[in-house]
Order: structure tokens, then sequence, then C-alpha cells
């Protein structure tokens, strides 16, 4: 991603904003954007939805394969997650090999998923030691307006849980639903104008500092954690996006629910 | 085009496995302005395929070799997205993508008044998301859409249509089955207001009668495409 050159009149209307305690959208500053949510929209997906939040706009698509398990994990299948923003979400990601910007949003909401356990794998493993499923995630995005890692990380749980195990395909008995048995959400802040503010924009992304991501299984548990890019924070600001963090992912759990029909 | 002549799929009605006739093309529905972020945008349905096209420019060419000093240059990436086929497909390009991106840029740079725009660059960016049969033929078609939608001069739209045979017999717009086990293919880019040609590609086995069946379900078609197409850009507010 080519980053362009910030204007010190955007840095400064952002501050001068905060210190008014407002955003440049008008928003609040633990205000998401409006959300949404489908399902099940990809044919050839096994599993797939699509988030909007905003202007931005993402897929996740689950496929599967079948592979065989590593030697000092004969019980286990596989969980692959990756993140590709391909030219066509903005005018400043670029065609080629994935960036380190890519890599880094399909790893933290990889980690996030991987380590709250939501999908067993063992129960991917067909025949021990010889053959078990790889589920493959993949996340693309299509219109990046900020905040492209809660959108992935919303549409990738969303998937998950819509996804089918393709048996018939492989001809490995029958088609099942995947078991996925928690609801990793994550909730990023970005340092704008000196504040952390939650599901910043594009603008508020390009004039900002440090952000900082945060996944919470169901329980308020803390599965995966990211800072990203230049700044410095204190114990206190961290606590106080925490605290804001456990309010926010339960109520997207809820919307992720009631899509699903739970 | 797998020639496998056994697989019976026209019945004794004439009509295909998924009921349509001969010249029936798939339902196809068009959106514009689906990529906020982007200067124009579209998004096609056509039978089961699923195509988003966006628009960035015209902007500054980069890198600099890449400008012509009495035009601007075409940018088209065409890609299928890992969960767009049955099998999933690794990212990156690939010869046949890169081949349906040139291709695809050939065909639009015939049509886009590339001259109002010098030493600069238009990206055409085609992602299929869900892929069924005639990817190249909807990417092209929604491109022209998104130009549209974009607000670049083109002196027509690009109407794309594959027609090919099947079990001997010559049908419009293949779909997956068609595809994979009929005897041909041959997609076309027509433009509606002419009727002259910008893509053409073919691969089978046509004799010249069944060629000539071919091309003019492929013109017939292409007029009720294009009357859906206009009425999408109107709808989103271009005209």
């Amino acid at each position: 991603m080519t980053i362009p050159m910030v204007s010190k009149l955007l840095r400064n209307h952002l501050r001068e904003l905060a210190l008014n305690d407002q955003r440049i959208d008008g928003r609040g500053r633990w205000e998401g954007r409006d959300v949404s949510l489908e399902v099940d929209i990809l044919d050839r997906a096994e599993g797939s939805a699509k988030v909007t939040m905003g202007d931005t706009i993402v897929y996740a698509g689950v496929k599967f394969q079948l592979m065989t398990p590593y030697p000092d994990r004969p019980n286990e299948g596989g969980l692959m997650c990756g993140a590709e923003v391909r030219p066509v979400a903005g005018r400043n990601w670029e065609a080629g090999p994935p960036s380190a910007e890519s890599i880094e949003l399909g790893r933290v909401v990889d980690r996030g998923i991987r380590e709250s356990g939501c999908i067993d794998v063992n129960s991917l493993c067909i025949i021990p030691g010889e053959k078990a499923w790889q589920v493959i995630l993949d996340l693309f995005a299509i219109s990046d307006d900020g905040n492209l890692f809660d959108a992935f990380a919303l549409a990738a749980i969303a998937a998950l849980k819509t996804a089918i195990v393709p048996c018939e395909k492989f001809e490995v008995g029958e088609d099942y639903p995947l078991s996925v048995s928690k609801t990793p959400i994550m909730c990023s802040y970005h340092k704008v104008g000196n504040r952390f503010v939650y599901d910043a924009n594009a603008q508020e992304e390009l004039g900002g500092d440090e952000r900082i991501h945060i996944t919470l299984g169901d329980d308020n548990h803390v599965h995966s954690l990211q800072k990203g890019l230049k700044g410095i924070f204190s114990a206190d600001e961290f606590a106080e996006i925490m605290e804001r963090a456990k309010i926010k992912s339960s109520e997207l759990r809820k919307l992720v629910d009631s899509v699903l029909g739970d | 085009m797998g020639g496998y002549g056994d697989i019976q799929m026209i019945d004794e009605n004439g009509l295909r496995m998924d009921g349509r006739t001969a010249t029936q093309v798939r339902p196809i529905t068009i959106e514009t302005g689906v990529v906020p972020v982007a200067d124009g945008s579209c998004r096609m349905t056509w039978g089961t395929n699923d195509v988003i096209v966006a628009i960035y420019g015209p902007m500054e060419a980069h890198p600099r070799k890449i400008q012509r000093q009495d035009r601007a240059v075409l940018d088209v990436r065409y890609n299928m997205a890992p969960f767009s086929t049955s099998d999933r497909i690794r990212p990156g390009f690939n010869r046949r993508s890169r081949e349906i991106s040139k291709v695809t840029a050939d065909a639009l740079e015939s049509v886009v008044l590339l001259e109002l725009y010098p030493r600069s660059k238009i990206r055409v960016e085609i992602e299929v998301l869900c892929a069924e049969a005639g990817t190249r033929c909807v990417g092209l078609t929604a491109a022209s859409v998104a130009l549209a939608d974009a607000g670049i001069p083109m002196s027509d739209l690009v109407v794309s249509v594959a027609s090919g045979k099947v079990n001997d017999v010559v049908v419009c717009d293949l779909n997956k089955e068609e595809d994979n086990y009929g005897e041909a293919d041959l997609p076309m880019g027509v433009l509606p207001n002419s009727g002259e040609l910008v893509f053409l590609q073919m691969d089978g086995d046509l004799s010249p009668e069944e060629f000539q069946t071919a091309w003019d379900y492929n013109i017939q078609a292409a007029s009720e495409i294009h009357k859906i197409m206009v009425e999408s850009l109107r709808k989103g507010g271009v005209d």
C-alpha cells in the first residue's frame, strides 16, 4: 500500500476536533459506523459472509481441502486464514505480492479465531495420521474506508459459522455443518488527535497514530492483541479501551447471533 | 471443451439442463456504485456469476515509462477471488488471468476516448467473487458499465456474450456444464449501437453454418443485455 502524504492540515484538524470531543464524520468517540452482515451469499464457497461498515466492504469465503496431518499432530486438521487487499479496494492499494499490511491483517484475524479455540481441530481429522480437513478462510476487501481489521474479523467468524464441510464432494461421507463453538470478536481503536477512538475511518487512519486491536471471546477472555504503527500509549489508555471493547464486542456478537438465527 | 458428447444436455423438447431455450440468456442484474471509495463501479450477476468492477482515475501514470504522450493508458486487472470456484484458487496472477486482462484491455481501449487524457492512467479492477462460466464476458461487460458510471467518455458500451455448441446444438450463453462438456465456445464483444466487434475468441469445433448461428445468437443477445446495462446506468443517475 502506498501511504499518501499526510497533510499537517488534516492532523491539526483532527486534533482540534478531539479537543472538542468531536470526530471528522460527526460520530461519538466510541460510536461505530452502521454495520450490516450478510451470510451465505457466494455459491461456490462452502461458507461466506459480507460485512459493510460505513463505506468499508469486505467478503469472507471458506473453502476446504484434504491434507495429511502433521507428523507431530496426527489427530488434527488445520486452519489457514489469509487476507487479500487488492487494488479494487482503493486507489492506494497496489497489485503484486501481498503487502506487509495485508499479511498483518490476515495474521491478526487468524490469531483471534485460532486462539479462541472456536474450531476444534481434532474434529477435522478423518483418518489419524493420514487424512484431515484443512479449513481455508480467505478474506477479501472490495472497498477500504478504514478499519478493515474489524470488518475482516466479523466476516471471518460469520463465514465459518455458515460453512458446510463438503464431504460428499471429496467422497468421505455426508456433508455436515462445521462446528464453531465460540464467537471471537475484534474491536479496533485508533489514536486520533491524541486520544483513542473506535472504528476509525480512512481519514482518521491517515491522520492518526497507533492502533490497537483486541479480540475477545464469549466470556470476555482475551484471544489476540496487536499494536500497530508508530505511537506510545499508557496503561490507563489501554484499560479504557479494553473496557469499551468488552461492551462493543458483546453488541457485535449479538448481531452475529441474530443474523445466523441462533 | 471436454467434448463428452455422450452427456445429454439438451432434452427432447430442445430445452437445456437449466430449462432455457437455445437462445435464452441466464438472468442478469447490474447495480452501479457498489464500491463507494472508487470513481466508478458496478456489480453484475449473470447466472451464478458475481463480478465486481471498480474504476480509479484518470490519475497520474506511474511509473513514468508507461505514460503515453498522446493518450491515457488502461490498466486492466482481471482476478478471481480464491473462493470463487469449486476448487480454491491460490491468490495471485496466473497465465489465464493475464491473458483475460490483456484481451479485456484491448477491447476497452477500442471504445474509451483515451486521447482526452494524455499521460494519465485509468485503472479497471475486475474481481470475480463467484464464477459459473463466461466470467471474461461478465468482466468486460461490467467494466464498460463501471467506466460509464465513472463518467469516462466512451464511443459505446461493450456487450460481451458467448455462444457455443453442446450435443451438436448451437446455444447462447453457456452455463458451467455446457462450458465444461460442450464442443465449442465463441465469446464476442459487441458494440451495441454499431454492431461492430472489439473482442473475439473461439475454441472448439464449429461448421460454417454453426459458426454463423452462434455469431447471430451473440449479436441478438447483445442487444437484449444492452437494455439492462442502459437501465442500470439510468437508475444510477448516468445518461
